[in-house]
């Protein structure tokens, strides 16, 4: 199964060579992931601390953004670490979030390693709060307030998704989009096969998944190239039960990387496709190479010229002897090109040619296997 | 082997024992050419009648024989969208590779999956009944490589989503 690493490998590295560094090194990176996450990362040999600024597309666009990063995200981000870790206001321009840590108070074992990718995935944090903030209030809604507006989310460029809450639960609509028409019908093999498994009683505790080619009704009113999609719409309804103590961070995890496991799981699929059609390639090739017929023993030759005849009898030596005659042009060849003889050419054409054994005279009798 | 299946590829063997008596034939038009008459269609006195056979709508096998050419074009059962395209990306896999197979056409006949095309040179050099079990079994074989691909991806896309429920658990 693919798993799906919430750290920047890219982030996580340099953040380890600064901590494995046997002096403060000078670090000044710029880094750019997926397209639209950038980070910033500053060390310099006089300071102690190392900065590290991150800019990210966040989820939504409604009301959280109105005053940048919501109090539960950016404390979130300060329980990775409240000794190494302490978030500077305000953070550096053109960021949205600056961090200050301090490696000499990192714990000298294995921790260390853990509080490392924990920072090296602040992104994930980052977005992965913004999401549990909604999803922790699931029975805080009153039923009498019905149907609620579907909130669209952005985790992957060009792939929204959209919330909706609902009473006693939260709903979570994925449209689905492919470049291949193939993909498409693999993809839809998977919707209905987890279709399929989620309904069966082992699995009653997952959240419900239903999957259709329309759009779901919550959806009415949506932008329309939103909602025109070639997979059709993917749902899942996530109950006070999803959201409780650590399930809350998994459920979240995994809905954030939907796209990304069916897109990674379409992939695979189109891979072993292809081994599997290799290798029956090759198995019906073998079938038909041995139709095809033996030169010993199978066929009777019968040719018009009598030394034609001794000649085919004897066909390894004349094997042989073609053999030493291609090594022989080989090295002429060679010679050739270093040292050039003038009317060599002509004498090689007229007394160094092999003459041709079939003749047109000669006929192919085949044996009669039957 | 399931009856109907067993009748049909009976039938086209017996068509294709019938229709491979293929013999060397230089071509009319050209000087010192050779083509294979079946594709040229030229000159219909070199043409015999084509045999269509069908095992269902959406089944069946034209044979078009000539004097020193014979062309097999199959069309392979697709019940649902999964089996159509991998139907379609196996025998446009094999097309792509023809020369491996040396009497299978690059692109198969219009209306039809795949094509082969067998030569007087094809029948010198290989035994003729060899080549009809190839052909015969061929087509055995993609129906049931088709049906092992398209288990295998449904197989495989539900061991993948109990992977993915199992994260909610």
């Amino acid at each position: 199964m693919a798993t799906f690493e919430r750290a920047s490998p890219a982030l996580k590295e340099i953040l380890l060579r600064i901590y494995n560094a046997e002096k403060p090194i000078e670090v000044d990176h710029h880094l750019y992931e997926f397209g639209s996450v950038e980070y910033y990362i500053k060390s310099s040999a006089s300071e102690p601390f190392t900065y590290l600024s991150i800019s990210t597309p966040l989820l939504s666009q409604g009301v959280f953004l109105s005053y940048g990063l919501s109090p539960y995200t950016l404390q979130m981000v300060r329980d990775i670490s409240i000794d190494a870790l302490d978030i500077v206001e305000p953070p550096t321009d053109g960021y949205q979030l600056t961090l200050r840590l301090d490696f000499s108070k990192l714990p000298h074992d294995k921790e260390s390693l853990k509080i490392i990718t924990e920072v090296s995935s602040v992104q994930a944090v980052i977005l992965s709060s913004q999401l549990k903030e909604m999803l922790q209030n699931v029975n805080s809604w009153d039923i009498s307030q019905g149907m609620y507006k579907p909130i669209k989310l952005i985790y992957h460029p060009r792939e929204p998704f959209y919330v909706i809450r609902q009473p006693q639960k939260i709903v979570a609509v994925f449209p689905m989009r492919f470049k291949d028409h193939s993909d498409v019908i693999i993809a839809t093999s998977f919707f209905q096969e987890l279709m399929d498994v989620g309904s069966s009683g082992k699995w009653a505790k997952v959240p419900h998944c239903n999957w259709s080619p329309i759009p779901p009704p919550e959806l009415i009113g949506e932008p329309f190239e939103d909602l025109s999609t070639n997979g059709g719409f993917v749902s899942f309804d996530i109950s006070s039960h999803h959201v409780e103590g650590k399930r809350l961070d998994k459920t979240v995890w995994s809905l954030l990387n939907f796209y990304a496991y069916v897109k990674h799981h379409v992939k695979c699929t189109r891979g072993f496709i292809q081994r599997r059609m290799r290798r029956r390639m090759d198995s019906l090739v073998q079938v038909l190479e041995k139709s095809m017929i033996e030169e010993n023993g199978e066929i009777k030759k019968i040719k018009g010229w009598k030394k034609m005849k001794k000649w085919m009898r004897l066909t390894s030596k004349s094997k042989m002897i073609k053999r030493r005659y291609h090594d022989f042009r080989k090295k002429m060849k060679r010679i050739r090109f270093r040292i050039k003889i003038h009317g060599f050419a002509r004498f090689r054409r007229r007394w160094l040619t092999m003459p041709n054994f079939s003749s047109s005279m000669g006929y192919t009798q085949l044996k009669n296997n039957n | 082997m399931a009856n109907p299946l067993k009748l049909y590829l009976t039938c086209v063997r017996n068509t294709l024992e019938a229709a491979m008596c293929l013999q060397n034939f230089p071509c009319q038009e050209v000087e010192r050419h050779n083509k294979p008459e079946v594709e040229l269609k030229t000159s219909p006195e070199l043409l015999l009648n084509p045999v269509l056979i069908c095992r269902n709508e959406a089944e069946k096998c034209l044979i078009e024989t000539s004097i020193n050419s014979l062309r097999i074009s199959l069309k392979v059962k697709q019940a649902d969208e999964l089996e159509n395209i991998l139907a379609k990306k196996f025998l446009r896999f094999l097309s792509m590779r023809a020369e491996a197979f040396q009497v299978l056409r690059r692109k198969p006949v219009q209306g039809y999956d795949i094509s082969f095309l067998i030569t007087n040179y094809h029948c010198e050099e290989m035994q003729k009944q060899k080549l009809i079990d190839f052909i015969v079994q061929f087509m055995e074989d993609i129906d049931k490589e088709i049906s092992e691909l398209k288990m295998s991806v449904s197989t495989r896309g539900r061991l993948v989503a109990t992977e993915f429920l199992k994260q909610f658990l």
